[in-house]
């Protein structure tokens, strides 16, 4: 039962970071239909920010989150005046996106490759273990998680709180009809796309302590998270990643407690599970065929 | 007559003519890779690396002892090539994997089958030696395989393919540490180990031996060789109340795992790990002395010492002249990439062609009479290593650096190192 008990509250926790890692993916799919390849790339440069900071600046890693969330809209900012206004002249948004993400993919990965080198790079702890309900857990767990929620709830409040949020979900419904009732879409995409960026480097100063680090290869592997978790939740639906993101989680630490060996299927049998039963996922909405 | 005379001049014409293109066309040919008498003008050794991935950590270094060994032959004229009975300058041709299977595949292929290498040499560990096995056995070629010591690979009996030249087969590996499990009568042991050949291997080994012992593991249970988040799995681990624990991972797995027993203030009596003992300045890195103290490893050279050699660099020697700035910074990889060059130029020194069965022979005439800067070089007829155990080490806090003391286990009474006793249960660091 105490068992039980450590694999839910963890299970929980690492999900929150998981949301965290898939919510800047979905809403620059949502918003652009732009697939981007380099999320998990994205991420892992936060995570070197904060490994910077701490090493080199010695100022502790979770700086690296306020610090970095700037840089990511800037770099958002260029990024998508660099590549979306041409994407979305190609005929097929979706392919070509893919194809574009994955060439920036390989250069972030490469860049690191050259200016951090190819081993992992780690941070100590954040400090003693926590002890909830008797057991003991890593500060580190329960700090991320502890940030994933309000910056989750801040992303919600945007997209349910402010008029340009309104404008962004109904960009997400319907580009075109947005477009038709006076939606001013490129001020949404742009917005949209630097939201997600940031979001992504933020989220890699947490990759630090909830992946024991990164190495520049950890950002493929966490590009291939994010779309399970948001495939899982419903693409285009930030709400549905949140929930994608606690059930991997749970998935991912339920099987390690209890079916051990399974541990890498699991939760992509959950993908395939969602996605035959829903095919829009957990969130989406059904498409209706006039 | 005159017509048989005319026929024979033809003839003769004819041949010369033949003999006279054959020999432009081998001309042109060794023109390029062959000397006068028919020697290659360099012996090329096909190898691959990884610089980035997964297996960056430990390939980059393994590479780095491949290419010393390389320099140093050169630098003295070449190796001895007893097929052609002179010095061969040595040339490595080397391609990126990037720690990738698939492509390690196609680039072994392309090391044998367009840049026709003289030698193959593997890329570190068994995840990446897979392939360059697979290739060997269909292509009827020989591997030299450094540090890939799956069971799976040796278990085929008698193999003329493959020599493991460094490490000894995963089957073997951990009898020291079974044998030091026994002596401390740990009777709840817990395995941990990640799905792949090497460590499979070494976990199926251990239990065996375990079982053997009178001991069934409490634990038992495999990971994929991608997982970072131990902290539920450390959990169930501790609910099991094991004596000893042994994580059998790569040395990302290591990292996450030393880690995350740090960050949860989980403390196990017995807890070992592969990779400390192999690279000791990365984990000091990424892990930290603390955190990495009073727990065990496998103690592999440099941190085990071999001076007596009758093939090149004794293991101090070998340490001052790959680092002179930072001896200490040496690790075993760049041991086991020297070591793999050693194999090849032994292999090269005794072989009387430079044919796959040639080079095996070469090398099976000087098995268990060559003594490394990795002790006693022995294969069985598999090719699988045999040579030498590896011992066991505890980690003791040594200011910033760590102190590996080798523990000598009853069954592993011929490694000739400093003994120390362990300290069991271990302290906290």
């Amino acid at each position: 039962m105490r068992l039980f008990e450590f694999a839910l509250l963890s299970g929980v926790m690492y999900g929150l970071f998981y949301a965290f890692v898939g919510i800047g993916l979905n809403l620059l799919f949502g918003v652009m239909r732009v697939v981007n390849l380099a999320h998990g790339d994205l991420i892992v440069f936060g995570g070197y920010l904060a490994y910077v900071l701490e090493n080199d600046w010695h100022i502790g890693p979770l700086w690296a989150i306020p610090i970095s969330v700037p840089m990511g809209l800037v770099f958002g900012y260029v990024l998508y005046y660099v590549t979306v206004p041409r994407l979305r002249r190609s005929a097929d948004t979706e392919t070509t996106s893919l194809i574009l993400f994955f060439g920036i993919s390989q250069v972030l990965e490469a860049i690191a490759t050259i200016v951090f080198g190819a081993n992992q790079v780690t941070l100590p702890s954040l400090g003693a273990p926590v002890s909830i309900f008797g057991q003991n857990y890593s500060l580190s767990a329960v700090v991320s998680a502890g940030i994933s929620v309000p910056a989750l709830l801040l992303l919600y409040a945007y997209l349910y709180r402010t008029r340009l949020g309104l404008e962004t979900r109904a960009v997400m419904a319907d580009e075109e009809e947005a477009l038709a009732s006076g939606v001013r879409v490129r001020r949404v995409a742009v917005t949209a796309f630097m939201i997600g960026v940031a979001f992504a480097a933020a989220a890699g100063s947490l990759a630090m302590f909830m992946l024991g680090g990164v190495n520049p290869v950890t950002g493929s592997q966490l590009t291939v998270t994010a779309f399970t978790v948001i495939i899982i939740g419903s693409l285009g639906n930030p709400l549905g990643t949140a929930v994608g993101g606690l059930l991997y989680g749970l998935a991912a630490s339920l099987t390690q407690a209890y079916l051990t060996e399974w541990t890498g299927m699991v939760p992509y049998v959950l993908l395939l599970i969602v996605v035959l039963l829903r095919p829009s996922g957990l969130f989406g909405k059904r498409a209706r065929i006039a | 007559m005159r017509n048989y005379l005319a026929k024979r001049r033809m003839t003769g014409v004819l041949a010369a003519s033949v003999l006279a293109a054959t020999g432009l066309m081998a001309g042109s040919a060794s023109a390029k890779t062959l000397t006068a008498k028919g020697a290659p003008s360099v012996i090329t050794v096909g190898t691959l690396y990884a610089s980035t991935g997964a297996f960056a950590t430990s390939s980059l270094p393994q590479y780095a002892g491949l290419q010393f060994w390389a320099k140093e032959v050169n630098r003295a004229g070449g190796v001895y090539v007893k097929a052609y009975k002179k010095k061969i300058k040595v040339s490595i041709v080397a391609l990126n994997d990037e720690s990738n299977p698939a492509t390690a595949t196609t680039l072994y292929n392309q090391l044998l089958t367009q840049d026709n290498v003289n030698v193959l040499v593997s890329d570190f560990g068994s995840v990446l030696t897979a392939p360059a096995i697979t290739l060997a056995k269909n292509q009827n070629k020989l591997v030299f395989d450094v540090s890939g010591t799956g069971t799976s690979f040796f278990d085929n009996g008698a193999d003329p393919n493959v020599i493991l030249t460094s490490l000894p087969v995963s089957s073997i590996w951990p009898k020291p540490l079974t044998s030091l499990l026994l002596q401390l009568k740990t009777k709840r042991v817990a395995i941990l180990y990640c799905q792949n050949d090497f460590d499979g291997a070494q976990a199926q080994a251990i239990k065996g031996f375990l079982v053997k012992g009178g001991v069934t593991p409490v634990y038992f249970q495999g990971v994929p060789t991608s997982q970072t988040d131990y902290s539920t799995l450390l959990q169930s681990i501790k609910a099991t109340n094991p004596d000893a624990v042994l994580e059998l991972g790569y040395p990302n797995n290591d990292i996450a795992f030393l880690n995350e027993l740090a960050s949860t203030g989980t403390h196990f009596k017995f807890a070992l790990t592969v990779f400390p003992g192999q690279l000791p300045a990365l984990f000091i890195k990424d892990v930290g002395v603390k955190a990495l103290s009073y727990t065990f490893t496998y103690a592999e050279p440099p941190t085990v010492a071999y001076n007596q050699v009758n093939i090149g660099l004794g293991t101090t020697a070998f340490q001052r002249a790959f680092a002179p700035a930072d001896p200490s910074s040496v690790n075993f990889l760049n041991v086991a990439g020297y070591n793999a060059g050693l194999a090849v130029q032994a292999a090269l020194q005794n072989a009387t062609s430079l044919s796959p069965a040639g080079l095996h022979a070469g090398i099976n005439a000087v098995s268990g009479k060559l003594r490394t800067l990795e002790g006693n070089f022995r294969i069985n007829n598999a090719g699988a290593q045999v040579g030498e155990l590896l011992p066991v080490g505890q980690i003791h806090p040594a200011g910033n650096r760590i102190a590996v003391k080798i523990i000598k286990p009853a069954i592993a009474a011929e490694i000739p190192m400093v003994n120390a006793k362990p300290l069991y249960p271990a302290p906290k660091g």
